[in-house]
C-alpha cells in the first residue's frame, strides 16, 4: 500500500462572502509529511477539510490520488474518505461510548450496517485484539474498556489517533492535534504521528501552531496567512523571518479571528 | 486610524422574548374570555357536603370491603387492590413496549439529522424530504388525540378488548416519544457524527452509532418518565371498564364507599413512588456504565 496523494488546483473557499481560502495551489505526494502552519483563522482547518471533501471548494479542483472529488459518485467519495483518517481539533469522539467502540467506529465506512452493529455491540476477539494493539502503539492500551469521557485530554487525543489509524488509512489529516495538551505531550504526539506515517507509509498532513515543533518534525512546511499560501518549502529553507511575518497580525486581523 | 464600522446590534427583545410575552398576554386574555372570577372558586352547599365526607376519610382508608353486600368468594379488599395495581402495571408495560417501537421508528424518520446526514441531492432529496414530512404529520396526528379519546374511538371499533386499551395508550405515547426522540437526536452534538461521515461511514451507521448514543441517556430518562405517565393513563382507562385501578375507583366512588376510594388512591400513589424509585436506580445503572 502506498500513501495517498493530494492536489489543490486554484482552490478558493468562501463562507458566505468571507474568503477563507484564496487561490491555493498545492501538491502533496504519496508518503509525504507536511506541516501547515499559520495563525488561527488563516484557513488551516478549511484546507484540511477540503482534502477529505467535507468542505467543497467555491472554485478550483481538489484531487485525491488523481480523482476530482467533485466529479466522483457519492459511493466513490465514501470509499475515498474511508481511506483518509482525520483527527479533528475537537477530537469528535462519542464521550459516553467505551474507548474500544470509538476506535472500532473508525471502520464504519467499510462495514454494512449489520456488520457495524455486530462489531460495535459484540466485537469478535480478532477485532478487539487489533484495537488493543493500536491502543498499545499510541500508549493507552489499558483504557480499552473505559468510558471515553473518563479519559484525560491527552489520552482522548490518543484514542482519536487510534480511531483514524484503525481505518488503515493511506492519508492522515490531523488538525492541531497538540493545541489542547502540554508542550511535552505535544512533542510526543507529533513524534508519534510522524513515526506512524513513515512506518506505515501514510501521507501525513498536520496543522500546527508550534513553529519549532513543525520545523523539527516535518521535512516540508506550508505557511498560510489570511487564506493564502505564503511559503511552501523544505523546513530548512524557511527563514525565521517568514514565520514572524506569518504571525505579525494587524489589529484588523485579530478582530476577524475565528476558530 | 479611523475606527471600523460597528457591527449591527442584535435586537434587544428577540423572537423568543416576544413569543414569551405573547404567551403571557394570551394567558391573561383567556381568563377574561372564560369570565373566571375568584368567587367561582367557592363550591355550592351540596358539593361542600360531599367534599367534606370524601376528604374526611383521607386518613382512614378502608382495610376491608365497605360494600353492604359482599358476594361470597370475593377476595379481601387489599388483595383486590393489589391485583388491580398489577393489572395497571401490565397494561402500562404492554402499551409502552408498543409505544417504544413506534417512537423509535417514527422518531428516526422525523429527525432532521438523519435526512441531512445523507448529503443527498436532486430526486433523492425530494423523496427523503417527503418521508420526513409524512412522519411529522403522522406523529402530530397521533399526539393530538388524547388517550381517553383514542379509548372512546377504539372501544367503539373493537369493544372492551385488552388490545383496545393498549392501542389507546400506545398511539399517543408512541407519537410523543417519537417527537421527543427526534428532537433529542437533533439537539445532540454532531461533531462525532460529522467526523465519521468524513471517514466514509454511511448515514445509517453514523446515525445509529454516533448520534443516537449521545442522545441515549436523555432518551432513556424520558422513556421512564413516560412509563410513569402510562401507569396513570392505564389506571384512568379503568373508568371505561378495563380491569385496572380506575375500575375499582369508579365502583367504590359510585357506591359512595369513600374509604375504599382512598385505599385505591393510596395504592396508586404507592405504585408511582415505587416505580419512580426503581426506575431511578435502573436508569443510573444504564446511563453510567
Ligand atoms: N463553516 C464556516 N462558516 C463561516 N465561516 C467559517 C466557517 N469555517 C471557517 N470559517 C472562517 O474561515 C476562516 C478560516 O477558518 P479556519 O480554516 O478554521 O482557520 P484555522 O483552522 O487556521 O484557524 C476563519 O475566519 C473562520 O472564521
Ligand atoms: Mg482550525
Amino acid at each position: 500500500m502506498t500513501g495517498a496523494s493530494f492536489g489543490l488546483e486554484g482552490v478558493s473557499v468562501r463562507f458566505d462572502a468571507f474568503p477563507a481560502l484564496s487561490d491555493v495551489d498545492l501538491r502533496i505526494d504519496a508518503g509525504e509529511a507536511v506541516a501547515l502552519v499559520g495563525p488561527s483563522g488563516s484557513g488551516k482547518t478549511t484546507l484540511l477539510r477540503l482534502l477529505n471533501g467535507t468542505v467543497r471548494p467555491s472554485a478550483g479542483a481538489v484531487r485525491v490520488d488523481g480523482e476530482r472529488l467533485d466529479e466522483v459518485s457519492r459511493r466513490r467519495l465514501r470509499d475515498i474518505r474511508s481511506r483518509l483518517g482525520f483527527v479533528p481539533q475537537d477530537l469528535a469522539l462519542v464521550p459516553n461510548l467505551r474507548v474500544v467502540q470509538n476506535v472500532l467506529s473508525g471502520r464504519l465506512g467499510r462495514w454494512s450496517f449489520l456488520g457495524a452493529a455486530r462489531a460495535l455491540l459484540a466485537p469478535p476477539r480478532a477485532l478487539v485484539r487489533e484495537v488493543h494493539a493500536l491502543l498499545d502503539r499510541v500508549g493507552v492500551a489499558e483504557k480499552l474498556y473505559q468510558r471515553t469521557d473518563r479519559l484525560s485530554g491527552g489520552q482522548r487525543q490518543r484514542v482519536a489517533v487510534a480511531r483514524a489509524l484503525f481505518q488503515e488509512p493511506s492519508g492522515l489529516l490531523a488538525d492541531e492535534p497538540v493545541s489542547s495538551v502540554d508542550p511535552a505531550r505535544a512533542r510526543d504526539t507529533v513524534r508519534l504521528l510522524t513515526e506512524l506515517s513513515s512506518e506505515r507509509r501514510i501521507t501525513l498532513v498536520m496543522s500546527l501552531h508550534n513553529l519549532e515543533l513543525a520545523r523539527a518534525a516535518f521535512p516540508r512546511l506550508v505557511g498560510l496567512r489570511r487564506g493564502r499560501v505564503v511559503f511552501d518549502a523544505p523546513s530548512d529553507d524557511v527563514p525565521a523571518g517568514a514565520f514572524e511575518a506569518l504571525y505579525d497580525l494587524t489589529t484588523e486581523e485579530l478582530l476577524g479571528d475565528g476558530a | 486610524m479611523t475606527a471600523p464600522e460597528l457591527p449591527r446590534r442584535p435586537p434587544a427583545v428577540g423572537v423568543r422574548g416576544l413569543t414569551l410575552l405573547l404567551l403571557l398576554v394570551a394567558g391573561a386574555l383567556s381568563y377574561e374570555g372564560l369570565g373566571l372570577t375568584a368567587a367561582g372558586l367557592w363550591p355550592n352547599e351540596g358539593g361542600l357536603a360531599v367534599a367534606r365526607e370524601f376528604f374526611g376519610r383521607a386518613l382512614t382508608p378502608a382495610w376491608t370491603s365497605e360494600a353492604r353486600f359482599v358476594p361470597p368468594g370475593t377476595p379481601p379488599l387489599l388483595l383486590d387492590a393489589l391485583g388491580a395495581a398489577g393489572r395497571t402495571v401490565l397494561y402500562a408495560a404492554a402499551a409502552m413496549s408498543l409505544a417504544l417501537v413506534i417512537g423509535v421508528v417514527l422518531g428516526f424518520l422525523a429527525s432532521s439529522s438523519w435526512w441531512t446526514l445523507g448529503e443527498r441531492r436532486g430526486i433523492g432529496r425530494t423523496v427523503t424530504g417527503a418521508l420526513w414530512f409524512v412522519a411529522r404529520a403522522v406523529i402530530a396526528a397521533m399526539r393530538s388525540i388524547h388517550e381517553l379519546l383514542w379509548a372512546v374511538l377504539l372501544l367503539a371499533a373493537m369493544g372492551l378488548s385488552d388490545l383496545a386499551a393498549l392501542v389507546a395508550i400506545a398511539l399517543p405515547y408512541g407519537g410523543t416519544l417519537a417527537k421527543i426522540f427526534s428532537e433529542l437526536i437533533d439537539e445532540a452534538p454532531r461533531d462525532a457524527g460529522e467526523a465519521l461521515r468524513g471517514a466514509g461511514a454511511p448515514a445509517l451507521s453514523v446515525f445509529t452509532f454516533a448520534l443516537v448514543p449521545r442522545a441515549a441517556p436523555d432518551m432513556i430518562a424520558y422513556t421512564f418518565y413516560r412509563f410513569e405517565c402510562a401507569l396513570r393513563s392505564s389506571a384512568v382507562l379503568g373508568f371505561f371498564g378495563f380491569p385496572t385501578l380506575g375500575l375499582e375507583l369508579r365502583q367504590s366512588f359510585r357506591s359512595t364507599n369513600y374509604g375504599e376510594v382512598w385505599t385505591y388512591l393510596y395504592v396508586l400513589i404507592a405504585l408511582v413512588i415505587v416505580f419512580d424509585w426503581w426506575s431511578g436506580r435502573l436508569r443510573r445503572r444504564l446511563v453510567t456504565t
